[in-house]
């Protein structure tokens, strides 16, 4: 008697219409909405009747708003994505993407860069991104060697990599005058008003990188078993592991290098998607990178429509993602 | 596809709006920067709060659209629409202000800022004042694009007489003491001289204790007690202290010279943080702390402490 | 043909030696059983029979070739492992974890078919868990548990099945059940099995041929009669042993001795 088994493929595409739905309307939204206030209405003209659009609201909402949804959603789906992924690959519901040490490297990188005047392109995001994949090498050999990288030797490579990196970053905060404090402050707690539409391009390495992870899903499954059950499944932990770790690194460091250190969505974005979708990687991949979009657009929404002046993203993420967390806690509790 | 269609036909069309109505002229602004900007601004947008006073001096504060946030003086600049902070302009804010010239700061606006607002056609104009020459240099510079010429050459020449006044006095001192200025507490930060305090503190008769080291050095207690200087002048927002607490942490070291000949003084920073013309007030006032006896005919411009 | 054999396998564990010089060979269809002390390297043995633990010295092959030299999906199909133990923390429902025994037989982007689908009902069927397949891993019993990993296991249609203490932790009735699950999978299928079991009664009721190890080497192998025997027993284990014939067939019955039933048999097991 055939036990009845939902089908994944019909569950994976209702899922993608839905987020994709709900990214739709986040990107909708992002783009009529501003510090310079709303424009739903003139968002419609600019999309369907060209020809009557105001060039002034033309200019910012393609020029100005445009890139920032754009970077909002990479970064939201790569974080998102690199949470869910050192999730699995360390099996510790903590993790996120900066824990094996890249945001402490970014960060130590892009204030090396703020201190000497590097502008923000291509100066301190190149110092960012080359500063997050230094770190992620030294963590990587020194829990390297002839067998996959064991967890525990990453896990505390990364947090020793992170302490390290985090006095070096006061030592040049300390160093620093008011002016270039306050610039490293916006950096520090995440800052997506500095992308322009000459760096979107960049954006696009994203794509493959999601791609392949997306192809290791099932694998990433069969890793939650332990290194040698999946093994003995046929997985090449080895291969896998390091690919997943360099692929994701590599595209959080992108990510930091270009949007400053955003947190809480790495952390807080998966566990809601288990809760919603299951823990099933072939349908938490597809959840994580639209969900993780959508969230940070509308993080960035309400960051930037404050009367107060705009605030960095990285707070409205740790405010909203902090309560979220706990409350996701509470609910799990036995 | 399409929006970069539309983006290329707006662009297109923008500048040759402009040239239409609004004739243009290139003037290479006082960072070297050569700009194209109309005739005869509008719609202004000025993103520091020095700028925005040298516009109220200038009388142009009608074509005044947007400021930054700490913009304070004069009173009726604090009515002005704020576009983001000095350190953090709100991008989409000045642009939704539909400005036709932005005036900036080089040292202190992030560079970023005035890439993007270029990359949008909208020309910014940059000054960067050290020293008082480049503050009347940039006075005359903003007078020429504000076309406020003569209130320009007007505050220029207020300068001028003022400074030379100050020449006359103290040319005849025998005494420059020692000054300490403060302008930050926790940690003690004074001024070097790369900074244009230290031009006003040399003007004013006293001899800078800071001089000699980076532009902001930090100092501890033990080191000015090392210095022993004569006169100390603090600025009022200092570390974000009152001026009693500022004071008190002076008062604690009973064998400084300044503190027991009563020389320790807190000064409004708003008249010694910004480079405008008002910096002659300050320097006024700093003439009237160090070398209180030459001062005394000239008629007080200020309250001089709070 | 022999599904496995070894050649003076040697077996380190970060340079502190395990065992040393095992040789034995395991025919298609056998029930082969090894047994010995804790701590004798049953696991590791096991292991590097598995392809998950590389040999010191001495060779191991299964299905003629070393199995760490075999290309890692192909080895999965036709070798699987059921393991004592299983992640706590192991979220996936019963019907999914059987099925991701078929993973071997997928490549790396399809999707579960429709016969993946039905193979995994019929084997949940076999293993008696139908009625689990939408339970959580963490809300079964033991023995439920490892009803689930057999049914992974075979989920990967192989045709040697590795098994470490499967019944450890079960109840008698359970261990009875497992073990006859498996030699009907043996008889019918004609699966080889080798497994590591605790209870030297169960080994030689289900066993074909025993391997005793024990103090970093082999101490035995053959049928059950040949190498259950006191003294062996005794030296291999440290403990008093009566070995006498169990009532329900022509195999060795093995009793350890408490003290107080000691006296009768001084030092040498014999009465």
């Amino acid at each position: 008697m055939p036990v009845p088994l939902p089908s994944l493929l019909k569950t994976m595409l209702l899922l993608i219409l839905l987020s994709g739905a709900l990214l739709l309307v986040a990107v909708f939204f992002g783009l009529a909405t501003g510090s310079s206030g709303l424009n739903p209405g003139e968002l419609w003209t600019l999309i369907f009747r060209r020809e009557q659009a105001d060039p002034v609201t033309a200019a910012i909402i393609w020029q100005i708003r445009l890139p920032r949804v754009v970077l909002a959603a990479a970064a939201g789906a790569t974080l998102a994505l690199g949470g869910l992924v050192f999730q699995a690959l360390l099996r510790n519901p903590l993790a996120e993407p900066y824990i094996l040490g890249i945001s402490g490297g970014a960060a130590v990188g892009a204030l090396l860069g703020m201190m000497v005047g590097f502008a923000s392109f291509p100066g301190v995001s190149l110092l960012a991104f080359a500063g997050s994949m230094a770190t992620l090498l030294l963590v990587l050999s020194l829990a390297g060697g002839r067998h996959a990288p064991g967890k525990d030797t990453l896990l505390l490579g990364g947090v020793m990599m992170n302490a390290f990196c985090g006095a070096l970053i006061m030592l040049l905060l300390a160093l620093a005058d008011n002016t270039r404090l306050r610039h490293a402050l916006f950096w520090l707690m995440g800052d997506l008003s500095q992308i322009g539409r000459e760096q979107l391009p960049l954006l696009l390495l994203l794509l493959p990188a999601m791609a392949l992870v997306l192809l290791l899903a099932r694998p990433l499954n069969l890793l939650l078993l332990g290194r040698e059950s999946a093994a003995a499944m046929g997985v090449n932990v080895r291969a896998v592991s390091l690919t997943l770790l360099a692929v994701t690194s590599f595209m959080v460091g992108i990510v930091v290098s270009q949007a400053g250190l955003i947190g809480f969505v790495g952390l807080v974005v998966p566990h809601v998607f288990r809760l919603l979708v299951g823990p099933d990687h072939r349908l938490l991949i597809p959840a994580c990178l639209l969900g993780g979009a959508a969230y940070l657009i509308a993080c960035d929404l309400i960051a930037r429509v404050l009367p107060a002046g705009e605030m960095p993203v990285g707070i409205v993420t740790a405010l909203i993602g902090a309560p979220l967390f706990i409350f996701l806690l509470w609910k799990a509790r036995p | 596809m399409k929006i970069t269609l539309i983006l290329l036909l707006l662009c297109s069309l923008w500048p040759a709006a402009a040239d239409a109505q609004n004739p243009t002229r290139e003037i290479t602004d006082p960072t070297g920067r050569s700009v194209t900007l109309p005739a005869t601004p509008r719609r202004v947008v000025s993103l520091a709060p020095g700028i925005t006073e040298i516009i109220f001096a200038l009388e142009r504060e009608d074509i005044l659209l947007g400021t930054t946030q700490f913009s304070n003086y004069p009173p009726a600049a604090q009515k002005i629409t704020r576009i983001g902070s000095y350190v953090h302009p709100d991008l989409e804010r000045i642009v939704a202000l539909r400005p036709d010239l932005v005036l900036a700061t080089r040292d202190g606006n992030p560079r970023r800022v005035i890439e993007r607002l270029e990359a949008l056609q909208i020309p910014v104009f940059a000054i960067d004042p050290r020293n008082l020459a480049e503050i009347k240099a940039s006075l005359s510079a903003l007078g020429t694009v504000l076309n406020a010429e003569a209130q320009a050459a007007a505050l220029v020449a207020d300068m001028e007489t003022r400074l030379a006044r100050l020449r006359q006095l103290t040319a005849r001192i025998e005494h420059r003491p020692l000054v300490f200025f403060q302008v930050d507490a926790a940690p003690m930060v004074s001024v070097g001289e790369e900074t244009f305090l230290h031009e006003l503190i040399i003007l004013a008769g006293g001899r800078n204790a800071a001089a000699g080291g980076p532009a902001y050095p930090r100092f501890g207690w033990e080191q000015i007690l090392t210095l022993q200087p004569e006169v100390t002048i603090i600025t009022s927002m200092a570390g974000g202290q009152s001026p009693e607490e500022l004071r008190r942490a002076w008062e604690q070291w009973p064998q400084l010279k300044a503190v027991q000949n009563g020389r320790v003084h807190v000064v409004d920073a708003d008249l010694f943080d910004r480079p405008t013309h008002r910096l002659l007030d300050g320097l006024e006032i700093l003439a009237r702390l160090i070398q209180p006896q030459i001062m005394a005919p000239v008629p007080a411009a200020a309250e001089p402490e709070r | 043909m022999n599904v496995v054999s070894t050649d003076n396998l040697t077996l380190a564990y970060q340079r502190q030696p395990i065992l040393s010089r095992v040789t034995f060979t395991v025919a298609a269809g056998e029930f082969f059983l090894i047994i010995g002390p804790n701590g004798s390297g049953k696991t590791s043995l096991l292991k590097a029979v598995a392809g998950l633990l590389a040999p010191a010295a001495g060779r191991v092959e299964v299905f003629g070739r070393p199995p760490r030299e075999q290309p890692r999906r192909d080895f999965a199909r036709r070798v699987a492992v059921v393991p004592q133990q299983t992640p706590a923390d192991f979220p996936f429902r019963v019907a999914e974890t059987v099925l991701m025994g078929r993973s071997p037989h997928l490549r790396l982007w399809e999707l579960e078919k429709e016969a993946d689908h039905r193979l995994a009902a019929e084997i949940m069927a076999f293993t008696e868990i139908t009625h689990l397949a939408d339970r959580r891993l963490d809300q079964l019993s033991g023995g439920e548990r490892q009803r689930v990993f057999i049914a992974r296991a075979l989920c990967q249609q192989p045709r040697l099945l590795l098994l470490d203490e499967p019944t450890a932790a079960l109840d008698p009735a359970h261990q009875i059940k497992i073990l006859d699950l498996l030699e009907r999978l043996r008889r019918d299928q004609g699966v080889t099995i080798i497994m590591i079991s605790h209870d030297l009664n169960l080994a030689a009721m289900y066993g074909d041929r025993l391997l005793l190890l024990s103090d970093g080497g082999m101490a035995g192998l053959g049928t059950p009669k040949e190498v259950l025997t006191y003294d062996q027993l005794e030296k291999s284990y440290g403990c008093l042993m009566l070995v006498d014939e169990n009532p329900l067939g022509q195999v060795p019955r093995v009793i350890p001795v408490p003290e107080k039933y000691a006296a009768p048999y001084g030092r040498t097991g014999q009465k």
